[in-house]
């Protein structure tokens, strides 16, 4: 970046309160720099995206990975994460008495930005109605109903840098009457004060810090969440740090008074496309759930901020590689050209490939770390643009060289887990993973694989010789479904001879 | 004439009670130190572990399984990316294994000739054959330093004496097929294999057939397949026995704490084991006081380390460099995000290895007894509860771990 002072030491920065400092911008609507600082923190160049993790990891990463190969910005962790329905009992995590326990419990970084919100991005909608005091979780184990005064003090315990107000947004539903939106604009106007007052009323050490709290803005008309908006610019205004935002395009409505905050989305993008069109309405830091869901398909991503420049060609291109295609099999080349991810330097197409079609973990890492590289480039790009005045002239050549939507999806995703489902999906009765085998071999009764060496048999003696090993179980394959066949009538060609 | 050797093995010391034998093993891709235990990649991947995240819990020599890269991603494969260590970015030391267990799993769907196994493709249901030359063949692609002959393997508990005598004899004619075939022995080391199930005086006729074949490293084969412990202990004892001094040993698919240091009073040198990277994936947790499910509830508001003093990439503190994961932790992630099981992998691996690096310390120091005892007296909270065929294994090598 050619703008900017010099970076302020972090020590220096009293942890209080996040300093956020527009470097470059064009006016209202319209794309913009800045610097996003929070005391103790790495500061973050904006506009950036949040790590959105799962459970306080990104998905397939461990922690160190995280530290080592992606975490140079911060992360987005939901409440909802962290408590269970079942037992019925304190959150773990809120035992835990450390100074930061939600960062040290996640081993996040010492100096990543930990941004805490209610719900995942993007949320399962929640059949349970929620009240004027409560909203509904999914927790890993079933839906919970969470208070606003939970949630202040789950916030007050965890101590994570920044938290976003509870907002009542009923997700999922197709169509939100006026009466609904009028109630959603005062629920989230109470719950915001009682989150402020929580925060303004800690009782902290000389020096320690409290948390910073973005203000939710509704996805909603600006005229009816007027009377929400109008209390936080009234009298909230001086104790919120930044805003949380649920549609990009009500950025168009924003009351002048808050242009000087930092703008978080919360507003679910679909394509890098809609990457930059929330950057070009003037979208600070943003969260892109389809990072995972792509490296879940097995798709890697190859495009750059501007595209390259090739001769004009009339088909536009792909914005990922699907590895799970044989034609990677044997190519000893990175997943894109130049990218200078772990994944791309240090490995190659062909063990990708070779990794998820053996569905080795692995695979799923690798894939994971080089979609997180290319999104953080394209944003490094997208600033330069910014900063140079050619962005809008970058978007348009984005947009005609590449394909408006990322591949389809043909390989299989990683096991399944409860919160890749909308809820009315956990109703159905199939099953969400398919079974991988059914114990059969020709339909000869229960096939029992049986290890010599090469593998340790289980105390228990039901299980000593029962190798689960899936590879193993692949290789005998008879998947679900496949046709049964029946051993002793296949015929060895030596058998007629002999 | 001697066979062609890619290794040379430095004995360092030998416990002067047990049979125990510390010494260092210099490999094609570095030197490696004995006794060791080798994780298992059996696609040539560590249970999602990076080679990096495996390089830094210690590890510098590991299995790859020939049958499943054989399969995935096949020979030509291999041969274009010029091997195994390329194919996974590896730069250490990989050992194959020679497929015999494969046909022990998939012997209802196998016939073992002397030409070799014939079976049904699992894929297509087709015929193959997998001879000695074949699975040779398939381990020169791979380039691994250790490679191990195609044996005929039963399961030690088969009561058929003249099946398990003819096995015996066909893997010692196997090996010589391998050691025929076999393309590169300057850089490429081949293992035998003994067999002979859990007779002694087959193990004993088979161990005198191998070691006269003179491959660089020996490997005690067909264990660890549900037979007694004590029986177990015999074979190990009676083969290690017979075996030449300066030549590492390898038993075959052990790796449960206690009997790796038993194992290793017993005179073996090298072990593997997919048990410590598979049971992570089910949320244990090996330490020296036992295996921990760590999915029990009682572990949701523990926040310790996994266990208290170990010095893997989850255990240590931030403060030293590590992540300061706590039992709580892993239970709140364990079979919901696979990072868990990232977590508990690192962890095992570490386990074992440092296991192995403090028995190879004992045994240099020449307090391999002393070991024993304390090692028994940490997993066990009582005498009463030592495994009887530990006492009476570790009894036949002068260490009696019932005494004070």
């Amino acid at each position: 970046m050619s703008q900017g002072r010099p970076t302020p030491e972090v020590s220096q920065v009293p942890r209080e309160m996040v300093d956020f400092e527009v470097l470059k911008t064009t006016g209202a609507r319209a794309p913009r720099l800045g610097r996003f600082t929070l005391g103790g923190r790495k500061p973050i160049l904006t506009p950036a995206f949040l790590g959105n993790t799962s459970r306080g990891v990104i998905p397939h990463m461990s922690p160190d990975n995280f530290g080592r190969y992606a975490g140079s910005n911060g992360v987005y962790v939901a409440l909802e994460d962290f408590v269970e329905k079942h037992p019925e009992k304190t959150p773990p995590v809120f035992e835990y008495n450390v100074p930061e326990p939600l960062r040290r419990f996640a081993a996040l970084p010492q100096d990543t930005p930990l941004v805490l919100g209610a719900r995942r991005t993007p949320p399962i909608p929640t059949p349970a109605t929620h009240t004027n005091t409560a909203i509904s979780l999914l927790t890993s184990v079933g839906y919970k109903s969470v208070s606003s005064e939970y949630y202040a003090a789950a916030a007050r315990k965890l101590r994570p840098d920044v938290v976003v107000g509870m907002a009542d947004i009923p997700f999922g539903q197709a169509t939100i009457s006026i009466k609904r939106k009028d109630k959603m604009s005062d629920r989230t106007e109470a719950w915001l004060r009682h989150l402020v007052t929580t925060r303004n009323t800690m009782a902290v050490a000389p020096g320690e810090p409290r948390f910073d709290i973005f203000a939710p803005i509704l996805p909603i008309e600006r005229d009816l969440q007027s009377w929400y908006l109008e209390h936080l610019l009234d009298d909230m205004v001086d104790s919120i740090s930044g805003l949380a935002i649920y549609d990009a395009f009500l950025l168009d409505d924003l009351p002048d008074a808050l242009h000087h905050l930092p703008r978080l989305s919360l507003h679910v993008p679909a394509s890098p496309h809609e990457l930059l069109r929330q950057v070009s309405l003037g979208m600070d830091l943003l969260t892109v759930p389809f990072i995972s869901s792509a490296t879940d398909a097995g798709i890697a991503f190859d495009f750059t901020f501007p595209p390259p420049e090739t001769p004009k060609s009339s088909v536009r291109q792909t914005l990922g590689i699907d590895m799970w295609h044989a034609e990677h099999a044997r190519a000893v080349t990175p997943l894109s050209k130049g990218c200078q991810c772990y994944a791309c330097t240090k490995h190659h197409r062909a063990y990708i490939q070779h990794l998820l079609s053996a569905k080795e973990m692995l695979g799923w890492f690798l894939i994971q770390v080089h979609n997180h590289a290319v999104v953080e480039s394209f944003f490094t790009s997208l600033r330069t643009s910014i900063d140079a005045g050619t962005f809008d002239a970058h978007v348009a050549t984005f947009e005609a060289y590449y394909e408006p939507q990322l591949p389809e999806k043909t390989g299989q995703a990683p096991r399944a887990r409860g919160y890749h489902f909308r809820s009315e999906e956990h109703a159905k009765k199939e099953k969400k993973n398919p079974k991988r085998w059914n114990g059969e071999l020709g339909g000869k009764g229960k096939a029992v694989l049986e290890g010599a060496h090469g593998q340790q048999p289980e105390k228990k003696q039901e299980m000593m010789h029962v190798i689960d090993d899936e590879a193993l179980i692949d290789l005998v394959g008879i998947e679900h479904g496949a046709e049964a066949v029946h051993v002793e009538d296949l015929k060895i060609e030596d058998d007629v001879k002999g | 004439m001697p066979m062609p050797s890619a290794l040379s093995f430095e004995l360092l010391g030998k416990c002067s009670v047990t049979k125990a034998r510390a010494a260092t093993l210099h490999l094609p891709h570095g030197p490696v130190p004995l006794p060791i235990f080798m994780p298992v990649a059996t696609q040539a991947s560590l249970k999602g572990l990076t080679p990096e995240q495996l390089e830094k819990q210690g590890c510098r020599l590991c299995l790859n399984n020939t049958y499943h890269l054989g399969l995935k991603p096949g020979q030509a494969t291999l041969d274009a990316i010029g091997g195994a260590h390329r194919f996974q970015s590896w730069p250490h030391n990989l050992l194959t294994d020679g497929d015999s267990f494969q046909m022990v799993s998939l012997l209802k769907l196998a016939q073992v000739t002397e030409e070799g196994v014939r079976f049904l493709s699992p894929h297509d249901g087709s015929p193959m054959l997998l001879t000695p030359e074949h699975s040779i063949s398939l381990q020169n692609s791979i380039g691994s330093d250790i490679m191990m002959q195609l044996d005929d393997v039963i399961v030690t508990t088969s009561p058929d004496l003249a099946r398990m005598k003819e096995a015996m004899e066909r893997s010692v004619r196997w090996l010589d097929r391998c050691i025929q075939a076999h393309k590169y022995p300057e850089r490429q080391n081949l293992f035998c294999i003994i067999q002979g199930g859990l007779d002694l005086d087959l193990r004993r006729e088979c161990t005198a057939e191998m070691v006269a074949r003179d491959t660089p490293g020996i490997a005690i084969g067909g264990l660890s397949g549900g037979e007694a412990k004590d029986e177990y202990c015999k074979v190990v004892d009676t083969c290690t026995g017979l075996l030449p001094e300066k030549k590492p040993r390898y038993v075959m698919g052990v790796g449960y704490p206690e009997d790796l240091v038993v194992s290793v009073a017993l005179g073996a040198d090298m072990f593997d084991c997919v048990w410590p990277t598979r049971t992570a994936r089910f949320g244990n947790a090996i330490t020296s006081r036992g295996v921990l499910n760590l999915r029990n509830a009682v572990y949701s508001t523990d926040f310790g380390p996994i266990e208290e003093g170990c010095q893997c990439t989850c255990c240590r503190p931030p403060e030293d460099g590590g992540l300061g994961i706590t039992r709580a932790y892993v239970y709140h992630t364990t079979a919901k995000e696979t990072a868990g099981a990232h977590l508990l992998t690192m962890h095992n691996v570490h386990y074992q290895l440092n296991l192995m690096r403090l028995v190879r310390e004992a045994i240099l120091e020449d307090r391999y007894p002393a070991f024993l005892r304390s090692f028994f007296a940490k997993l066990y909270d009582d005498k009463s509860k030592y495994p009887e065929w530990a006492v009476g294994a570790l009894k036949g090598v002068g260490v009696d771990l019932l005494s004070d």
